[in-house]
C-alpha cells in the first residue's frame, strides 16, 4: 500500500498557512488564467491606499494574466503575467525562455505613490521650479486643496544566452522615471514648498559567469546613472521678495567592475572571493543660485566616490561534527571629492568648505557549529569590525566625530532540528562597540560663555555601545495538522562614551506565537499574534547646563486570523481579519526639577488598523470561475503632527506667521469597504 | 604600548591563522551524492500523482536542457536510489532509504546539497554556505517549494509572507502607518536583502547605501554638504521596513536629531505641541515636518550660496 506524500517542510507548513489566509489567489500549477471584473471602494481610504492607485472612492477595472505555456518539444517557454491593469499600479511581463540556452524578458511597472495628507495652500507654482508664497497669508484652509504624490515608471529588459558548458552571459536594462511632487519647506522659515520630481535612474548589469564542477565565476560591469531634469528651484513671495534658492540633488553615475567565484577545495572545505571597484561621479554644473554664490565659489565639485571591495572566505567541515565559516572583508568607501571652499568671508578667505567623508571597513568572521547528541548543534561566533573615518579638518564640524571604531560581536547559539515534532533554537549575540577619542567640533565647549556642554554628545552612530540580544524560537507540531511557533526576541542597547549626552538606551522586544491547524483536508485555519515594544532613552541638553531625559516609547499589539477552505466541490471560500494597533509614548524630565508650565509634554499618538478580507470563489464551468472579494477597512490616529493646540482647541497648524498661511490634515479616521466581483478563464 | 591600529591588525591576522588551520585540517572525503540512475518516473507516479506532474509541468522537467533531473535520473537525482528500493517495499512513510528533502528529519545541510549540486552555478547562490541562512539550518526547501511552477518565495506579491514565517518583526512593521509598498507586491524582500548570499544584512548589493540607492540614487551625491549619516548607512535614521513615523523615520524629530545634536539653543528644543503659528525656531521641531521644515536638505545640499549657514541643509 502506498500513502499518498505529504508535504512536512520545517518552516514552508507555516508558511503555506500563512499564504492560505492572506496571500493573494493566484493559479496553481501551470494553469493559466484571465481574470476580468470590476470593483467598487466606498470611500476614500488615503492611508491604506497610498501605494495601490486606489486611495479614491469609485468603481475600478480589475484585469489580470497569468499565461505559462511550454513547448515541450523545444523546452521553450512563454509566460506572461499582467496585475492590476485596470489600476495606476499596473505592472506586466513577458518572459521567453528556451531553457539551459537562451532567454529574455520585458516588464513595465508602475508604483504609485499618493501623499495620504491633504494640502490646502496658497502657494502658486506647485510642479514647477518657481514657487511663489502667499504675501500676507491666506487664512488658513481656504487656499486650494492640493494632491501631492509620485509615480515611478520602471521598465526592465534582461537577457541571457548560454555560451557553452558552464559559461552563460547575463545583462539586464533597468530604466526608471519619477515624476511628481513631494512635500518640502522653503528653508529659511517655515514656509511651504514642494519639490518638483523629474528624474531617471538608469542601472546597466552584465554578468559572465562560469561554472563546472567546483568552481564558479562571475565577472562583469555595474552602471548606474541619475538625472535631474531640475537642478534649482526659486521660492519668493508673492510680490518677489525674500527669493530662496533651493538645490536640488544633480546628475550623478557609478561605473563598477566586480569578479566574485568559488571553488571546492574537497568535498567539504570551499573557498570564496569577491573582488569589485567602483568609481561614482557628479560632475554637473552647480549654477549660482541666483547670484547668492560667492565669485570664488566652485562652478563644478568634480565629485568622485570610489569604492574597492575584496573579501575572502573559507566553509569547512573538518570532522563530520564540526562546520566552519571564516571571512574576512575590506572594503573602502573614498571620497575623492577635492575639498574647496564654497563661502567665503569678505576678505576672500573661505569660511565653509565642501564636506567629503570616508571609511574604510576590515571584518573579520569566523563562526564554528558542533553537533551534538539528539541532533541539537552549538553555534559560535565571534566577529570584528575595524572602522576607519575620515574627520573634516577644515570647515565647520557640528556634531563629535572620531577617527576609529572598532565593534567585536559574540554569538552562541543552540539548536535543535530535525525532529518530526519540535525544533527551535535559543540564541545570544553580545557585541561592544568602541573607538578612538572625540573631536569636538570646533565651535565646543566654551565654559566662559556659561556653555560648558556645548556639543558635548556622543552621537548615536558613533557613541560606544553595549549589545545584547537573545532569541528564542521554537516550532512544536503536536500533530501531523496542528502546529505552532513561538518566538522571544529581546535586545538591549547601552551607550556610553566621554561626552556628557546622547542617547543612553535603547531596548526591543518581540513576542509573537502562529498556530496553525488543518481542519480536514479541505479547511485550514490560521491565527498569529505579536506583541513589540521598543524604547528609548536619550539625554539632550534643555538649556546651558539643565539637562532633559527623554523616554520614548513604541507598544503595538497585533493579531490576525484566517480560514480558507473547500466549501463545495465547486465553491471555495476563506476569509480573515487582521488588526494592528500601536501607542507611541514621549515623556520629558528635566533633572532636579519640575517641568515649566509654558513646556507641555507631546501627547501619546495612537495608530490603529482593521482589515477584514473575505473571498468566494465558484466554479461556473470546467475552466471559468466567478469569484467574489470583500474587503473591509478601518484605519484610525490621532497623530498631532500637522495640528496646533491653542487655548481654544486643537486646529491644523498652518504654516508661516505673516505669510502663507498652508495647513496639512490628515483625515483621522478612514473606513472603507471593497467589493469586486470577476470572471476567472483559465486554459 | 601598541597603538590601536597595531592591535587591530593582529586580531584580523589571528581571524585569518585560524581560518588557514582549519582549511589544513579539513577532512577531504566526504560522501558523494549517490549517482543518478536513469529511472522510469512512472513508477513514482503510480502513487505520487500530484508530485510527478507537477515535476513534469516544472523545468525540472524539460528533457531539452541536457541540466535538468529529466536528463540524469528523474526523481532519483534529488531522492536517491533509495526511492527504487522504496518503491519496491510498497512506499509509505520512511520505507527504504528514499530522500526526502522536504522531510523535517532530514538535515538541512544534506538537503541544500542536493540542490546546490546544480544550483551553486548561479552567481546569487555562490556564497551560500557563508550566508546567515546556511548557518542556521535553513534548508532551501524552507523557503522554496520545488515541485510546482509557481514558486510562492519567487513571487513578489507572495513573498513577503514566505518571510514573515520567521521573520516576525517585519510582519508587523509592514503594518506601519510608513512603509514600502511591499504589502502591495511592489517592493520584495529580495528586492534587498540577497537570502542566498553573505553580504552584511544580507543586502543584494556591497553595502545598505549601494542597495538603497537602486531605486533612491538621489540621495548618493556626492553632495556639496554632505550629511555624514547619510553617506554611511541609510538605517541610522530609516528603518525601512516600516514606522509609525513619517518617512521611515525611526524616531520622531527633534528627538531623533537631538540623538547627534546637542547645540545650545533651538537645536536641543523641549518636544511640545505647538500653541500658536509661528515661525520660532524654538518650537518647530516637534511640529509638521519637525527639524525638516528648515533643514530641508537634509540628505544633502548642493547650494553655494555665500551664507555662513550654508551647510546647515537649509538650501
Amino acid at each position: 500500500m502506498c500513502r499518498k506524500s505529504k508535504r512536512v517542510f520545517k518552516l514552508t507548513a507555516l508558511a503555506a498557512a500563512l499564504l492560505a489566509a492572506y496571500g493573494p489567489a493566484l493559479a496553481e500549477g501551470a494553469e493559466s488564467s484571465v481574470s476580468i471584473g470590476v470593483g467598487n471602494w466606498s470611500d476614500d481610504r488615503p492611508q491604506t491606499g497610498t501605494y495601490d492607485g486606489m486611495r479614491d472612492s469609485g468603481t475600478y477595472g480589475i484585469l489580470d494574466a497569468d499565461i505559462l505555456k511550454r513547448d515541450d518539444a523545444t523546452g521553450t517557454w512563454l509566460g506572461l503575467k499582467a496585475r492590476n491593469l485596470g489600476l495606476d499600479d499596473r505592472e506586466i511581463k513577458l518572459d521567453w525562455l528556451r531553457q539551459g540556452n537562451i532567454g529574455a524578458s520585458l516588464e513595465y511597472s508602475r508604483i504609485p505613490r499618493d501623499n495620504p495628507w491633504t494640502f490646502n495652500t496658497g502657494v502658486l507654482g506647485i510642479g514647477s521650479t518657481t514657487l511663489f508664497v502667499p504675501t500676507p497669508s491666506i487664512t488658513p484652509g481656504t487656499g486650494a486643496n492640493v494632491e501631492l504624490g509620485t509615480v515611478r515608471d520602471r521598465f526592465t529588459a534582461t537577457f541571457f544566452k548560454s555560451l557553452g558548458t558552464g559559461l552563460k552571459f547575463n545583462v539586464s536594462f533597468r530604466n526608471e522615471t519619477k515624476e511628481g511632487t513631494r512635500a518640502w519647506g522653503r528653508g529659511g522659515a517655515a514656509e511651504f514648498a514642494v519639490e518638483p520630481i523629474d528624474s531617471t535612474i538608469r542601472i546597466l548589469d552584465a554578468a559572465l559567469n562560469y561554472s563546472r564542477g567546483g568552481l564558479q565565476l562571475s565577472g562583469g560591469y555595474y552602471g548606474t546613472s541619475y538625472q535631474n531634469a531640475n537642478s534649482m528651484v526659486t521660492t519668493s513671495l508673492t510680490n518677489g521678495a525674500s527669493p530662496f534658492f533651493l538645490s536640488l540633488p544633480l546628475d550623478n553615475k557609478s561605473n563598477e567592475l566586480f569578479l566574485n567565484g568559488g571553488y571546492n577545495f574537497t568535498p567539504t572545505t570551499r573557498g570564496t572571493f569577491k573582488a569589485s571597484y567602483s568609481q561614482a561621479t557628479q560632475d554637473e554644473e552647480l549654477g549660482n543660485f541666483g547670484g547668492t554664490a560667492s565669485p570664488l565659489a566652485p562652478t563644478n565639485l568634480d565629485g568622485r566616490l570610489d569604492t574597492t571591495l575584496a573579501e575572502l572566505g573559507i566553509t569547512s567541515r573538518p570532522m563530520p561534527k564540526l562546520s566552519i565559516v571564516a571571512n574576512l572583508r575590506y572594503r573602502d568607501f573614498d571620497d575623492k571629492t577635492p575639498v574647496q571652499g564654497i563661502v567665503f568671508n569678505a576678505g576672500g578667505t573661505p569660511t565653509v568648505f565642501n564636506t567629503p567623508f570616508s571609511y574604510t571597513n576590515k571584518i573579520g568572521k569566523l563562526e564554528a557549529t558542533y553537533l551534538l547528541p539528539q541532533a541539537f548543534s552549538l553555534l559560535g561566533g565571534l566577529e570584528y569590525n575595524a572602522q576607519d573615518r575620515s574627520v573634516p579638518t577644515v570647515g565647520t564640524l557640528w556634531v563629535p566625530f572620531r577617527a576609529e571604531m572598532d565593534e567585536t560581536t559574540y554569538r552562541l547559539q543552540l539548536r535543535k532540528s530535525m525532529s518530526e515534532t519540535i525544533n527551535g533554537s535559543l540564541a545570544y549575540l553580545h557585541s561592544e562597540r568602541d573607538g578612538s577619542g572625540f573631536v569636538l567640533p570646533s565651535a565646543g565647549p566654551n565654559p566662559a560663555v556659561g556653555e560648558p556642554l556645548q556639543d558635548r554628545i556622543n552621537p548615536m552612530n558613533i557613541a560606544d555601545r553595549k549589545r545584547d540580544k537573545w532569541r528564542a524560537m521554537v516550532d512544536w507540531s503536536p500533530a501531523d495538522r496542528l502546529g505552532f511557533q513561538f518566538v522571544i526576541e529581546d535586545a538591549k542597547d547601552k551607550y556610553d562614551g566621554p561626552n556628557t549626552y546622547g542617547l543612553q538606551e535603547g531596548t526591543a522586544r518581540l513576542y509573537a506565537l502562529d498556530a496553525s491547524y488543518q481542519l480536514n483536508s479541505a479547511l485550514q485555519v490560521h491565527a498569529w499574534y505579536s506583541r513589540d515594544e521598543t524604547e528609548a532613552n536619550e539625554l539632550t541638553q534643555q538649556a546651558l547646563t539643565v539637562t532633559k531625559q527623554n523616554d520614548l516609547s513604541e507598544v503595538g499589539n497585533s493579531f490576525g486570523v484566517g480560514v480558507k477552505g473547500k466549501v463545495t466541490e465547486k465553491l471555495r471560500a476563506g476569509g480573515d481579519v487582521e488588526q494592528y494597533r500601536s501607542v507611541n509614548k514621549y515623556e520629558q524630565n528635566i533633572s532636579g526639577a519640575v517641568l515649566p508650565a509654558t513646556q507641555v509634554p507631546t501627547p501619546d499618538i495612537t495608530n490603529k488598523l482593521l482589515r477584514i478580507r473575505l473571498f468566494a470563489q465558484y466554479a461556473v464551468q470546467k475552466n471559468a470561475d466567478v469569484r467574489v472579494n470583500v474587503i473591509h477597512e478601518r484605519w484610525s490616529t490621532d497623530d498631532w503632527s500637522w495640528m496646533m493646540f491653542p487655548a481654544s482647541g486643537a486646529t491644523p497648524w498652518a504654516y508661516g506667521t505673516t505669510t502663507d498661511g498652508t495647513t496639512v490634515t490628515q483625515d483621522p479616521k478612514q473606513d472603507s469597504t471593497f467589493v469586486g466581483i470577476r470572471y476567472i478563464y483559465k486554459f | 604600548m601598541p597603538d590601536r591600529s597595531h592591535c587591530r591588525l593582529v586580531r584580523v591576522l589571528i581571524l585569518l591563522v585560524g581560518a588557514l588551520l582549519v582549511v589544513v585540517g579539513a577532512d577531504t572525503l566526504s560522501p558523494r551524492l549517490a549517482g543518478a540512475q536513469a529511472a522510469d518516473a512512472e513508477i513514482c507516479k503510480a502513487c505520487h500523482v500530484e508530485k510527478h506532474d507537477s515535476y513534469v509541468g516544472s523545468r525540472h522537467g524539460v528533457k531539452t536542457d541536457s541540466r535538468t533531473p529529466a536528463n540524469r535520473g528523474a526523481c532519483l537525482v534529488c531522492h536517491g536510489d533509495g526511492a527504487l528500493e522504496h518503491a519496491k517495499k510498497g512506499g509509505g512513510r520512511g520505507v527504504g532509504s528514499v530522500v526526502n528533502p522536504g522531510s523535517k528529519t532530514m538535515a538541512a545541510d544534506a538537503k541544500n546539497k542536493i540542490c546546490l549540486t546544480c544550483h551553486q552555478g548561479d552567481p546569487a547562490r555562490t556564497h551560500w554556505q557563508a550566508s546567515v541562512h546556511a548557518g542556521r539550518d535553513v534548508a532551501c526547501t524552507s523557503c522554496h517549494e520545488v515541485h510546482t511552477s509557481n514558486d510562492k518565495v519567487r513571487d513578489k506579491l507572495t513573498q513577503p509572507y514566505v518571510c514573515f514565517t520567521c521573520h516576525k518583526e517585519q510582519r508587523v512593521q509592514v503594518n506601519k502607518p510608513s512603509r514600502h509598498p511591499i504589502l502591495e507586491g511592489k517592493v520584495s524582500c529580495a528586492d534587498c536583502h540577497n537570502v542566498h548570499g553573505n553580504n552584511p544584512k544580507q543586502m543584494v548589493r556591497n553595502s545598505v547605501v549601494e542597495t538603497c540607492y537602486q531605486c533612491h540614487m538621489e540621495k548618493r551625491g556626492p553632495f556639496v554638504h554632505n550629511h555624514q549619516p547619510v553617506t554611511e548607512d541609510c538605517t541610522i535614521c530609516h528603518q525601512p521596513h516600516g514606522t509609525t513615523i513619517a518617512n521611515l523615520l525611526k524616531s520622531r524629530p527633534p528627538f531623533l536629531c537631538q540623538d547627534c545634536h546637542a547645540s545650545s539653543g533651538h537645536p536641543v528644543q523641549f518636544a511640545g505641541p505647538v500653541t500658536a503659528r509661528g515661525g520660532s525656531t524654538g518650537t518647530l521641531g516637534t511640529t509638521a515636518r519637525g527639524c525638516l521644515n528648515c533643514h530641508t536638505n537634509i540628505h544633502g545640499s548642493n547650494s553655494t550660496q555665500n551664507s555662513a549657514t550654508a551647510g546647515r541643509f537649509r538650501r
